[in-house]
């Protein structure tokens, strides 16, 4: 009995430690970008990893340089990129949530289709269909940051109608029949009784997409007009210099910056993605 | 005024065949026609204005398919129904004027006890005083006035009950539907509520159509019931009609609690109007006015299925009428006994009245005992073997 006590407490502590070294290698690249932001150009290859102290030091002055390099200005990267990435992740989560309320609640092959069709677009990587999808959506006039949004509704509806499908199917369908008695119709059910019980799957699909929106290099730099419209992960690109010099230490500190706002918004609704993930996992 | 009529109402379900091969078809006992699965079938009733109708019957027989049809949830395959004299088969639920309130309570879990009340009042567009005022009144009615602020989240069972007839309510509907309401309330409470919807019931003045699968909250609610079977109308009457003269031999067996004892026995017509009963070689002599009705029938001499319900089994009587049987369980309910016997080759339950405990059961009933009984002419319901049909109804 207590040897297969110890034993067991063994097996933990030696879980424990494998978990705790890989969750260094995890958090490695996130430590070494911000100690070299603060450091100097020079440094940053030399001494990567260790702490920005004494002549390594290098204040805020990458930031700055950062900011003001080149002559594209660093607050309309930053302008785009929030622009593209609210629309983006508006559109999805308005236009999902209502296409996965009619795929869950109607059951038809046409639903049926329209889901399996969304659900397999998840499978499909992004560079099988970059080049035509770049072509197309020069034609349609969706290479500018008001229109993108509608190619990254496209490219996200798969893994949000199949969150939004799943969490619809486990609310009551009498609650919607008691709202058609009450008087809504088809729209007033959806806003006024649908929607509010989605928060918890928006809220984490809304985490979900904007992480990847915000971050995203590939789709903007092949839709838009990079001369004319760059996000932060594209101006960040730009800090490299045309012979291949590359200030890593500008680079780092702008890595940083971009990576703030989606820290702070993910950390500020970290309990929604648990709850949104697992509604709909088991019978409440 | 809100009369409900429902005529040669039908309903039928597209029949979708087994989705694998060589699968078995979905045991069912519905009528499966070239249309599809018959869920209810000729449903034929006028509801008087502030009357409340029971619809009641095993799962499957088609009571809430025939509520939700009502209430314009489900499509109507055939027949015509009307609300104040108005067609309603194609209106939608809204236009309807109805209010439901559902098993599972159905409140919006992001409102408030308030908001979920006053729900429907602003979607009417009622303005704001007169919603106030009306969900106040509706709340004081239900007992729920405290709760008002409150998500239905931190209520319980009962009170989430409350506040769904009280969204209900609060729109003077002319036709209140409720779907098993009871049905997710544990014993006592379900006792209570159900006192509860009787008061409620002499307050507001409306027509009720009350969708159950519980027998006693049907006798106890209902001005009549309707008894379902496998989609088709079994008997409507008043409560005390369907457990006096069940139709049919689903209907003696579904009313009434304990289920009525049945014997296997003969009718025998020994004159023009005069019958007798014969089981076990004893003859069970027929009240006149039960042989009034048979000979109306013109009922002649057969074999048929005798129901005598256990309250009517008499432990006491002439010893050349009693039919004697071994008790196998004596289950003691307070005020009562309910013998399990052991007779005719079949199993008897009687309900024996502890007050009236007497003589040589003064003690009470041990397992193994002999215990006779017998039950009068006047008691027994004689089904025909042929159709399971009561021989004292008319056809």
């Amino acid at each position: 009995m207590n040897s297969s006590l110890s034993a067991e407490n063994r097996r933990k502590n030696i879980l424990s430690a494998v978990l705790a070294v890989i969750c260094v290698i995890y958090v490695l690249p996130v430590v070494a970008v911000v100690i070299n932001s603060f450091k100097l150009n020079t440094y940053v290859k030399t001494n990567t990893f260790d702490l920005p102290r004494g002549e390594m030091w290098a204040g805020f002055s990458n930031f700055i340089k950062g900011m003001t390099f080149g002559n594209y200005p660093f607050m309309k990267s930053v302008l785009y990129s929030v622009v593209i990435t609210i629309i983006s992740t508006a559109l999805i989560l308005l236009f999902t949530s209502m296409a996965a309320w009619y795929i869950a609640r109607v059951d038809s092959k046409i639903c049926r289709a329209v889901y399996y069709l969304c659900v397999f677009s998840m499978v499909v990587p992004f560079q099988m269909v970059m080049f035509t999808l770049s072509k197309t959506a020069d034609k349609l006039r969706l290479n500018t940051p008001w229109t993108i949004p509608i190619v990254y509704l496209g490219f996200g509806a798969g893994l949000a109608i199949f969150m939004f499908v799943g969490f619809v199917k486990s609310i009551p369908l009498e609650i919607e029949e008691a709202a058609q008695i009450d008087g809504c119709g088809p729209l007033r059910t959806y806003f006024s009784v649908v929607f509010p019980m989605l928060r918890p799957t928006m809220i984490s699909v809304g985490i979900l997409e904007i992480m990847w929106v915000w971050n995203d290099y590939l789709l903007p730099v092949l839709v838009l007009d990079i001369n004319e419209y760059r996000t932060l992960p594209i101006h960040i690109q730009y800090l490299k210099g045309s012979y291949g010099t590359v200030d890593l230490g500008a680079t780092m500190a702008l890595i940083l910056l971009s990576i703030i706002p989606v820290i702070i918004f993910y950390l500020s609704c970290q309990k929604y993605i648990i709850k949104g993930v697992a509604a709909g996992a088991v019978k409440g | 005024m809100s009369e409900v009529s429902l005529k040669h109402i039908k309903k039928i379900y597209p029949y979708t065949e087994p989705k694998k091969k060589g699968e078995a078809a979905r045991p069912t006992n519905l009528k499966i026609t070239d249309e599809g699965v018959v869920a209810v079938e000729d449903f034929n009733l006028d509801i008087a204005d502030r009357e409340f109708v029971v619809l009641v019957g095993p799962s499957g027989c088609g009571k809430s398919t025939t509520l939700r049809m009502v209430a314009g949830l489900e499509e109507i395959s055939g027949g015509e129904l009307y609300i104040d004299g108005r067609l309603v088969n194609d209106v939608a639920p809204k236009d309807r004027d109805i209010a439901m309130v559902f098993q599972s309570y159905a409140l919006y879990p992001h409102m408030t006890v308030r908001e979920n009340m006053a729900f429907p009042l602003k979607l009417k567009k009622v303005d704001q005083a007169t919603i106030n005022a009306k969900v106040n009144e509706a709340a004081e009615i239900l007992g729920i006035t405290e709760y008002l602020e409150r998500k239905p989240k931190n209520l319980s069972g009962g009170q989430r009950q409350r506040v769904a007839i009280g969204r209900a309510i609060v729109r003077e509907p002319k036709v209140l539907l409720m779907d098993e309401p009871l049905s997710n309330l544990d014993a006592k409470l379900r006792n209570q509520m159900r006192a509860e919807i009787i008061k409620l019931r002499q307050r507001i003045n409306t027509t009720f159509i009350y969708v159950t699968h519980d027998q006693t909250e049907a006798m106890t609610l209902g001005d009549r019931i309707v008894i379902m079977k496998d989609g088709v109308v079994q008997q409507i009457g008043t409560p005390q009609e369907v457990f006096d003269h069940p139709a049919n031999l689903f209907v003696s067996g579904f009313i009434g609690v304990p289920q009525m004892n049945y014997f296997n026995a003969r009718l025998v017509k020994k004159g023009e109007g005069s019958y007798e009963v014969e089981l076990d070689g004893k003859t069970v002599s027929v009240s006149p006015d039960k042989q009034a009705r048979l000979a109306a029938n013109g009922v002649e001499s057969q074999d048929i299925t005798l129901g005598v319900r256990p309250e009517h089994v008499a432990l006491f009587g002439e010893e050349s009428g009693m039919f004697h049987g071994t008790v196998e369980v004596s289950e003691m309910m307070g005020s009562s006994v309910h013998l399990h016997l052991s007779s005719l080759g079949q199993n008897v339950i009687v309900i024996v009245q502890t007050m009236d405990l007497q003589g040589q059961h003064k003690e009470g009933f041990k397992i193994g005992q002999e215990v006779a009984y017998t039950f009068g002419g006047n008691v027994i319901h004689m089904f025909s073997k042929e159709d399971e049909r009561n021989l004292e109804l008319p056809r």
